[in-house]
């Protein structure tokens, strides 16, 4: 076997293992073997990289998936990077899990098998050069989602948000499988190698609706706040590895599929830009820290395709580079939710708070990248958003950059909520028992690892940028102009524009720093506002639902946008469409037999006579 | 496909309805003797092959399915059978006839016979298999039989006669060529028609009834097409939806079993008392209708190919969009009936031979779906069209 397979392969024997040992194995070393197979199969993948490091394509030719149809792999530089993301931060969520899990009476083996498939799934999607088997894979990762977001099957909460994962990313699917029809149609070959002029832009729009679907972009972004009734190293790999990531990369991979018309960029910029507004502005409202979570990925999804629908090299490796930077920052901060729902039992923000005395470690991992996400300097997010600015302004495209922006603040303003929230102040009776402590030193292990990964991509980008980002960016057909320094600094064009803007950053996180110092605000106890004169009575502080109700009534118009209740509408269309058919079947098919036979009969011998 | 595998499929399908039965008993000594008879019958007329034998063995063994569903005794099945008989008698005779007249040649007879003989094929063929609008009989024997009698109407009688369906394609591709439109007219009135209807109902049985109707439209589609893709796409679709609806079918019957009652979208929660028949159900609902990776998928994507090729971007609009309602169809049934907390009394555990029947025949979908060269390879789906 060519050793390209070798990711995929092992993580399908480490899923065939679990089920052959399920009943020898403990939980726990269910978890462990997970991990374990995860961990190997990040080994090819950074034999990989050193590879493709320079512009190499790895290609093979496996067995015949059906007759004819061959898996095919091309593996380049965007490739290893997704992969370097899915089996790397897999191993991490992995290692969480293990404790995480340990406690789950039954399905544990059903959980590791899904999860090392799903990680499986994405290795064999980013891999595929056949069109066709990228899209069994695409499926399998909806399947495996599913069953993972459904995992406590009993309960009430989780199959409905599975079940709305399934129904709008797999209807949205069709849209990649119509896509690989109609090329299949135009070249007569399921490779997308084989492409070239015939990927149109009405191909590219299909292809766009299923990423839209995957990668919960507006308006096909309304499942992920309820897969979040998972258990959270689901949540973690759904969001930060492999789910969401699989649109991020069908939409990059577009660019080496054929060549795309300025207008489908122009209609990516829309869906980006109006997605991170949307995503932050719902996720200012939430009161529960997955939700807000789920809708922060929404928005920051909207970043990332908005750095690829650029369409320049810097825009581009500004996506991807956001792509690892999310993936690094997402599953770190979902990780730590866990932990603290694993702690405390809830992850009510009207509930929490004062956690970060009892859960001091996952208290630092959770600022370093709310930092992040934030997209404050030392950390990936802000090299990332550096990157996106300064390719959006190097575009023209300033309206991008105005949205950017007042997005990044409106990111500040919600992960001010939701960590004030959590870790600060006091919460209710039931999370100041003394029960609540840290959590494993596996689970912090976990994040922790990913939480690092922040800080030292931040400070050293260029090593990122070098190893996985440009080898990607050159894999997509662009030249690479890109000079990185430490922390993130571009010296190439644009750089003045943006380094304005980061001043002017600064000096407001400076502002922000200050006026925190004026207002002395304790680290533990209820949190007190400066209100511009006396503080408010201590029963009158702001809290979660504060900053929700003020949201709230500050974005009325935004949360109108919320598709859900079209997508109601359109299904009680339907069932009223079959209800009527029903009646009418029933009094005129059923109840008649014989004027049915009668009736039917002359209809075709007429239309075989007539036609 | 060969007939060999066809026989074998056949055979292997009523394997596990008798593997099911023995643990599950559907009726007493008559309804294996019409079991047997019933399958012994569809054997014989595809070890016959295409030709005046083939053709009688498969009537007979219709008649033998009719008198299985009235055998049962009750006021409901008695009535379904009725109707099943009402529409098999004219069956016969327009195909026996319409095939008399083609007389398996490759030009059609002299005008005007050549339009009587299509016009008696597609009306007893239609009544066969259940095509709307002439699918009345099909709801209530699945709504009145035992489970394993439903499946083995719909899973080999059923298949058997769409087999010398996709076999006239061949013998006598005039039929199909001459008026496409009228058969791929009602191959998608049963695609939609089928699909709306499956969507509209609260008993899953019946449900699963229409389904097949819909399925088995979408499975014409590709015999109309005629292409080589389109026929394999027929066939493997033709053995997926074969064994689906054996899991389907069983699983429904063991949950029935076990509550006393039918189930029906009021059934709430089955699988957290009865968790292995609702993975077997998922399994079955998931590949029954083309999601990969299930073995449906390996017909349904030859199925799409050769609908862009006949009908271009129109009728693989068509098609998608009733993949749309069966997914809908399918997860609302999953969602209603089985997953979440159980609301609902089970008495004892399920049968154990009939439970590890439909979870070995749900596993063998998974793993031909993930590897479905592993059958079309050996069966010979070679597909030419395909580089």
């Amino acid at each position: 076997m060519d050793p390209v397979f070798a990711p995929a392969g092992v993580l399908l024997a480490a899923a065939v293992l679990e089920i052959a040992l399920a009943r020898f194995l403990s939980r726990a070393a269910k978890g462990w073997l997970a991990c374990l197979g995860a961990g190997l199969a990040t080994l090819p993948v950074v034999a990989m990289a050193a590879k493709v490091l320079h512009g190499d394509v790895l290609t093979a030719t496996g067995l015949a998936w059906d007759s004819g149809i061959p898996i095919a792999y091309h593996i380049d530089g965007l490739s290893v990077l997704f992969m370097l993301i899915a089996t790397g931060i897999g191993t991490a969520i992995l290692l969480y899990a293990v404790r995480y899990m340990e406690h789950e009476e039954e399905g544990t083996t059903r959980f590791y098998v899904l999860m090392l498939v799903f990680i499986a799934g994405l290795v064999v999607l980013v891999c595929s050069a056949n069109l066709l088997v990228a899209y069994v894979a695409w499926e399998v990762v909806g399947l495996c989602s599913y069953f993972l977001v459904g995992f406590w099957y009993k309960q009430e909460a989780g199959p409905n948000g599975a079940r709305k994962v399934l129904v709008i990313t797999h209807l949205a699917g069709y849209g990649l499988f119509a896509a690989i029809l109609l090329l299949y149609m135009r070249t007569g070959s399921f490779l997308w190698t084989d492409a070239g002029p015939a990927f149109s832009t009405g191909i590219a729009l299909l292809m766009l609706v299923a990423a839209m679907g995957k990668s919960v972009l507006f308006p096909l972004h309304t499942w992920i706040p309820e897969a979040m009734n998972a258990p959270t190293p689901v949540s973690a790999l759904l969001h930060s590895a492999c789910y969401v990531k699989a649109g991020v990369y069908l939409i990059a991979r577009m660019y080496s599929i054929g060549p795309w018309h300025p207008a489908l960029g122009n209609l990516l910029l829309l869906v980006g830009c109006l997605t991170m507004l949307i995503g932050a502005v719902f996720a200012v409202a939430q009161t529960d820290l997955k939700r807000l979570l789920a809708f922060s990925t929404v928005s920051q999804l909207g970043y990332i395709v908005t750095g690829l629908a650029l369409g320049t090299d810097l825009g581009v490796a500004a996506g991807l580079y956001y792509t690892v930077s999310h993936a690094l920052f997402k599953g770190t901060l979902f990780l730590c939710a866990g932990a603290v729902q694993h702690a405390a039992g809830t992850r009510d923000l009207r509930k929490l708070g004062g956690l970060s005395g009892r859960m001091p470690v996952t208290t630092a991992v959770w600022l370093v990248a709310a930092a992040a996400i934030a997209g404050v300097p030392f950390t990936t997010g802000f090299v990332a958003k550096w990157l996106l600015f300064d390719a959006a302004l190097e575009a023209k495209q300033v309206l991008v950059v105005f949205v950017a922006w007042a997005v990044s603040l409106v990111t500040v303003f919600y992960f001010l909520k939701a960590t004030v929230s959590v870790f600060f102040g006091s919460g209710a009776p039931e999370v100041r028992a003394e029960h609540i402590h840290e959590v494993a030193p596996s689970m912090r292990l976990g994040m922790g690892v990913l939480g690092a990964l922040c800080v030292v991509f931040g400070v050293a980008p260029q090593v990122l940028m070098r190893v996985v980002v440009e080898p990607a960016v050159r894999a997509l057909g662009f030249t690479w102009q890109i000079q990185m320094t430490w922390f993130g600094v571009v010296t190439g064009s644009g750089a003045v524009g943006v380094t304005a803007g980061a001043a002017a950053v600064v000096a407001g996180a400076a502002l922000g720093a200050a006026a925190f110092g004026f207002t002395h605000a304790p680290v533990r106890g209820p949190v007190l506002v400066f209100t511009g004169g006396d503080p408010l009575p201590e029963d009158e502080a702001l809290g979660a639902v504060d900053f929700t109700e003020i949201a709230e009534a500050a974005f009325a118009p935004v949360y109108a946008l919320d598709p859900d209740p079209l997508y109601l509408r359109i299904w009680r269309g339907v069932m009223g469409v079959a209800e009527s058919a029903q009646d009418f079947a029933v009094r005129v098919f059923e109840e008649h037999p014989v004027a049915t036979v009668v009736g039917g009969a002359t209809v075709l011998c007429c239309g075989v006579w007539l036609l | 496909m060969s007939e060999l595998t066809l026989i074998g499929l056949f055979a292997g399908l009523a394997l596990a309805v008798a593997l099911y039965a023995l643990s599950l008993p559907q009726g007493g000594l008559s309804w294996w003797g019409l079991a047997a008879l019933t399958v012994a019958l569809v054997l014989a007329g595809r070890a016959a092959g295409p030709s005046w034998g083939g053709v009688i063995c498969l009537d007979f063994a219709e008649l033998a399915a009719a008198a299985l569903v009235w055998r049962e005794g009750t006021d409901d099945a008695v009535r379904a059978a009725r109707r099943y008989l009402w529409a098999i008698a004219p069956a016969i005779v327009c195909t026996i006839a319409g095939q008399a007249l083609v007389g398996h040649g490759v030009t059609p007879p002299a005008a005007p016979m050549d339009k009587i003989a299509l016009c008696l094929l597609l009306i007893g063929f239609a009544l066969k298999l259940g095509l709307i609008p002439f699918y009345f009989w099909l709801p209530p024997v699945a709504a009145a039989a035992p489970p394993m009698t439903t499946a083995l109407i719909v899973s080999v009688v059923d298949i058997a006669t769409f087999a010398e369906l996709w076999e006239l394609r061949h013998t006598a591709s005039w039929v199909f060529t001459e008026h496409a439109a009228i058969w791929m007219g009602i191959a998608l009135l049963s695609m939609g028609g089928g699909a709306l209807l499956a969507l509209a109902q609260r008993e899953l049985k019946r449900m699963l009834a229409f389904s097949t109707i819909a399925d088995l439209g979408l499975l014409l589609t590709g015999v109309v097409a005629g292409s080589p893709v389109g026929l394999a796409g027929a066939q493997i679709g033709a053995v997926s939806h074969a064994l689906s609806k054996v899991i389907l079918f069983g699983a429904v019957g063991l949950a029935e079993r076990r509550i006393a009652q039918p189930v029906t979208l009021d059934t709430r929660g089955l699988a957290a008392r009865l968790p292995l028949v609702g993975a077997a159900f998922v399994i079955g609902a998931l590949g029954f209708i083309g999601v990969p990776p299930g073995l449906g998928f390996a017909g349904y994507w030859r199925l799409y190919v050769s609908g862009a090729e006949y009908g271009g971007p129109a009728l693989i609009g068509a098609l998608f969009l009733v993949a749309a309602l069966d997914l809908l169809c399918y997860v609302r049934a999953i969602h209603r009936v089985w997953l979440g907390p159980a609301q609902v009394v089970v008495n004892g555990a399920p049968a154990a031979l009939a439970q590890a029947t439909v979870m070995v025949l749900a596993v063998g979908i998974i793993l031909l779906g993930l590897y479905p060269g592993m059958f079309t390879t050996a069966v010979g789906f070679a597909v030419a069209a395909v580089r």
